[in-house]
């Protein structure tokens, strides 16, 4: 496979709704931003992928297929992918792989979402409809009919996990730590939904509850309006568009992903209630395929859908050791971005995790959240001059779905 | 209204046809448009109306694996896909089985489901004897009143129950902790809703403490307070809707009557008359801590507040609702 470089990265202002544009606009504002980013024009680009979660928050089946013009990718291939929370992971490796065949020299990657024009006409607010357009992701027959939302799938297997290892996930002053961490780290991103939040371990320990015993209001992800775009490019291109920007490339160095079933249980292929194997199998895979270990890796962009998964998550990437997650804040693993500022590395044994504010304070418009992990992943490396990084995505029931990345700043671009 | 002449869709699931305008966050004028994106569906089963037809049989059906023994259930396919997709057999399954991990009880459900809260649902390792299994996803319930954190854990042994109106939906079905049955119950297949008691439990004694009286005092100034505020909050005017209630609230500091009507909300010292519920909190602080951002509902989740019934906790976050918006309109 060819060698893929990072050229151009932009995204939009992250908002709770955005009454002001269309998902038209917002993912042209995304790609404006993008290509003016790696100072290319949209006859430049070769082929274009789209991440787009969920056709009902669009309002449209083959939403995709009203954008293509308004992107300026009229009579260029196109290819729409949607996998849940993963989305945008999934979009992005698709676009690596475009480029890694051989099939397209330049490959924008697009996704976003129009999350909270949904409405509830008997609450008269849209959270409950919002919710309930993401619990149509469950299945019609078993799942759904139950009252499954993500919220209280992710907590069954964070419930899960508890139940094996307990006194690790469950210690709630572990989780609202880090949430207060993560809020400072927000506050520093000029595009967070909530960058001007002050939230502190005492309020999220008395937020409310949303899924009872184990997640308050102040623990999970938010709903977002907005879009984020990256660009693609082969060894070539690369070279060529950033002597054009003085930008370095970020060069791709591993992709990982695996999909558990969708059925839990016990044995066989099911999936266990108290693991995310799909975020173990993945990372394993982007280090083994970067030749790279954890320990090599100093900042972390990860989906942080609730911050118990997110403890969860750095344990099967194996940054910590599995039952001993909280270490992240009673050995200080997890980097403090107040000693860091805006250019620090991390001192050796603690890894950055999420500088952009996560979803949990940063954003999360689903089919493009991973291309804002990335977008922030790649301005903090360049900043900071780390020379390697990594982004996940999760996503589906009970967290089933996962993929990691690993990239790595070029030799070239480091100070 | 039997469940099968239920309509599929509320008939207050809607909105007016209407375009109204909203002031973007650079003042200038924006318009959105009511709209929906409602399927009806004739959903097919399929390869599962063997499992459905099972239940309303009263039955539970799963599909085994002749090659690795496994078991599925529900029997959500008839051909192994570890092996080879190879032909699984029916397997009719015991009606007990424990929870595989401890469960989550959502407090704030979807849209649908609005007025179930709060309301558990776990997965549970029925077919405990095969040497691989998928859990049944399944309804958990208690006789002991609304679920509360510590009945529905790991390990938990639990008895299937089957509704007596089915109509082939995995609703038809849901588990009840063994140890809340007699043996007969327990060995009863299939074991019926209506030989349970979901009545409400009896309403807790409340602890009267002298001590507590100053406390139930400023509690209730504290929510006279709100009520006034009220008065200048549209927000918590729209909370309140066209709400009406009566609710009656009993704590170890004395008695108050908790009103809702006409967008307000009014604070008197006795029980009403005709109480919509009653609730009971031994330490009236429950009430201040609302007053100061805190939460009833909260307060009902952790057991510090009790509540009759599903419909009295429908009211909590209305009411969680007031002294943000007062907080936002008037503070």
């Amino acid at each position: 496979m060819r060698k893929v470089g990072i050229v151009g990265a932009g995204i939009t202002e992250c908002r709770g709704r955005w009454v002001e544009a269309t998902y038209w606009e917002l993912f042209q504002m995304a790609v404006r931003r993008t290509l003016d980013d790696a100072k290319m024009k949209a006859e430049e680009i070769d082929s274009v992928v789209y991440g787009i979660y969920n056709d009902i928050f669009e309002h449209q089946a083959i939403p995709e297929s009203a954008l293509t013009g308004l992107l300026g990718m009229a009579n260029k291939p196109g290819t729409r992918v949607t996998s849940g929370g993963a989305t945008g992971f999934y979009a992005m490796r698709t676009a690596y792989m475009e480029v890694a065949s051989g099939v397209s020299e330049t490959v924008l990657c697009v996704g976003g979402e129009k999350a909270t024009d949904c409405f509830d006409p008997r609450s008269q607010t849209a959270t409950p409809m919002v919710i309930d357009t993401i619990a149509k992701s469950w299945d019609p027959f078993f799942e759904y009919p139950l009252g499954a939302t993500a919220s209280d799938s992710y907590m069954q297997m964070c419930m899960g996990y508890n139940d094996s290892y307990p006194g690790d996930i469950g210690d709630s002053k572990v989780r609202a730590q880090i949430v207060e961490m993560m809020c400072r780290q927000g506050n520093r991103n000029p595009f967070a939904q909530r960058r001007e939040e002050k939230v502190t371990a005492g309020q999220v320990m008395a937020s409310r509850w949303i899924i009872a015993p184990f997640l308050r209001l102040l623990e999970a992800c938010m709903y977002t309006e907005g879009a984020g775009g990256i660009i693609f490019a082969s060894e070539k291109k690369t070279r060529e568009i950033c002597e054009r920007t003085g930008q370095p490339p970020i060069w791709v160095k591993g992709v990982g992903a695996a999909n558990e079933a969708y059925a839990t249980g016990r044995g066989s292929y099911y999936k266990p209630l108290d693991r995310i194997v799909s975020d173990r199998l993945a990372a394993e895979r982007a280090y083994a395929m970067a030749g790279v270990k954890p320990s090599d890796i100093q900042i972390v962009e990860l989906h942080d859908a609730f911050v118990a998964q997110l403890m969860i998550t750095m344990g099967e990437m194996g940054f910590v050791p599995i039952g001993q997650t909280r270490r992240l804040i009673d050995d200080g693993i997890m980097a403090d971005i107040r000693q860091l500022g805006d250019d620090k590395r991390p001192p050796k044994g603690q890894v950055l995790i999420n500088p952009s504010g996560g979803l949990i304070f940063g954003g999360h418009f689903v089919g493009g959240s991973n291309m804002f992990s990335m977008w922030s992943l790649r301005r903090e490396m360049i900043n900071r001059q780390l020379e390697l990084g990594m982004i996940h995505g999760t996503g589906a029931i009970n967290a089933v779905f996962g993929g990691a990345m690993v990239v790595e700043l070029d030799k070239g671009g480091v100070k | 209204m039997s469940k099968q002449q239920q309509p599929a869709l509320p008939l207050d699931f809607n909105l007016p046809r209407e375009t109204t305008e909203l002031t973007g966050k650079d003042q200038q004028t924006y318009l959105q448009f009511t709209s929906h994106m409602v399927t009806f569906y004739k959903q097919t089963y399929g390869e599962l109306s063997r499992f459905f037809l099972a239940l309303r049989a009263g039955k539970l059906l799963g599909s085994q694996c002749p090659a690795c023994k496994q078991v599925m259930v529900p029997a959500a396919t008839w051909h192994c896909p570890a092996c080879n997709f190879v032909g699984m057999k029916e397997v009719y399954l015991p009606h007990r089985g424990v929870l595989a991990a401890t469960a989550p009880i959502t407090i704030f459900p979807s849209a649908s489901f609005i007025g179930d809260a709060p309301f558990c649902r776990g997965y549970v390792d029925i077919a405990r004897d095969a040497p691989a299994a998928s859990f049944l996803p399944c309804r958990l319930q208690t006789t002991t009143g609304l679920p509360r954190p510590g009945i529905f854990v790991k390990g938990t042994e639990v008895k299937l129950v089957f509704e007596d109106d089915r109509v082939g939906s995995i609703r038809d079905i849901f588990c009840v902790p063994a140890s809340e049955l007699t043996r007969e119950q327990l060995a009863k297949e299939p074991l019926l809703a209506s030989e349970l008691s979901f009545e409400a439990p009896k309403m807790p004694e409340v602890k009267r403490n002298a001590a507590l009286t100053a406390v139930r005092d400023a509690a209730v100034a504290a929510m006279r307070k709100m009520a006034a505020d009220i008065e200048r909050s549209p927000r918590a005017q729209k909370d309140l809707g066209s709400r009406t209630h009566a609710i009656g609230v009993k704590t170890g500091g004395g008695d108050f009557g908790l009103y809702v009507a006409n967008q307000r909300i009014r604070i008197e010292d006795a029980l009403p008359a005709a109480a919509d519920f009653v609730m009971v909190a031994d330490d009236p602080q429950v009430f201040t801590r609302w007053v100061g951002d805190g939460s009833l509902t909260d307060a009902a989740v952790e057991g510090s507040l009790w509540l009759p019934n599903r419909a009295a906790f429908g009211v909590l976050p209305i009411l969680d609702r007031l002294p943000r918006s007062v907080r936002r309109d008037v503070r």
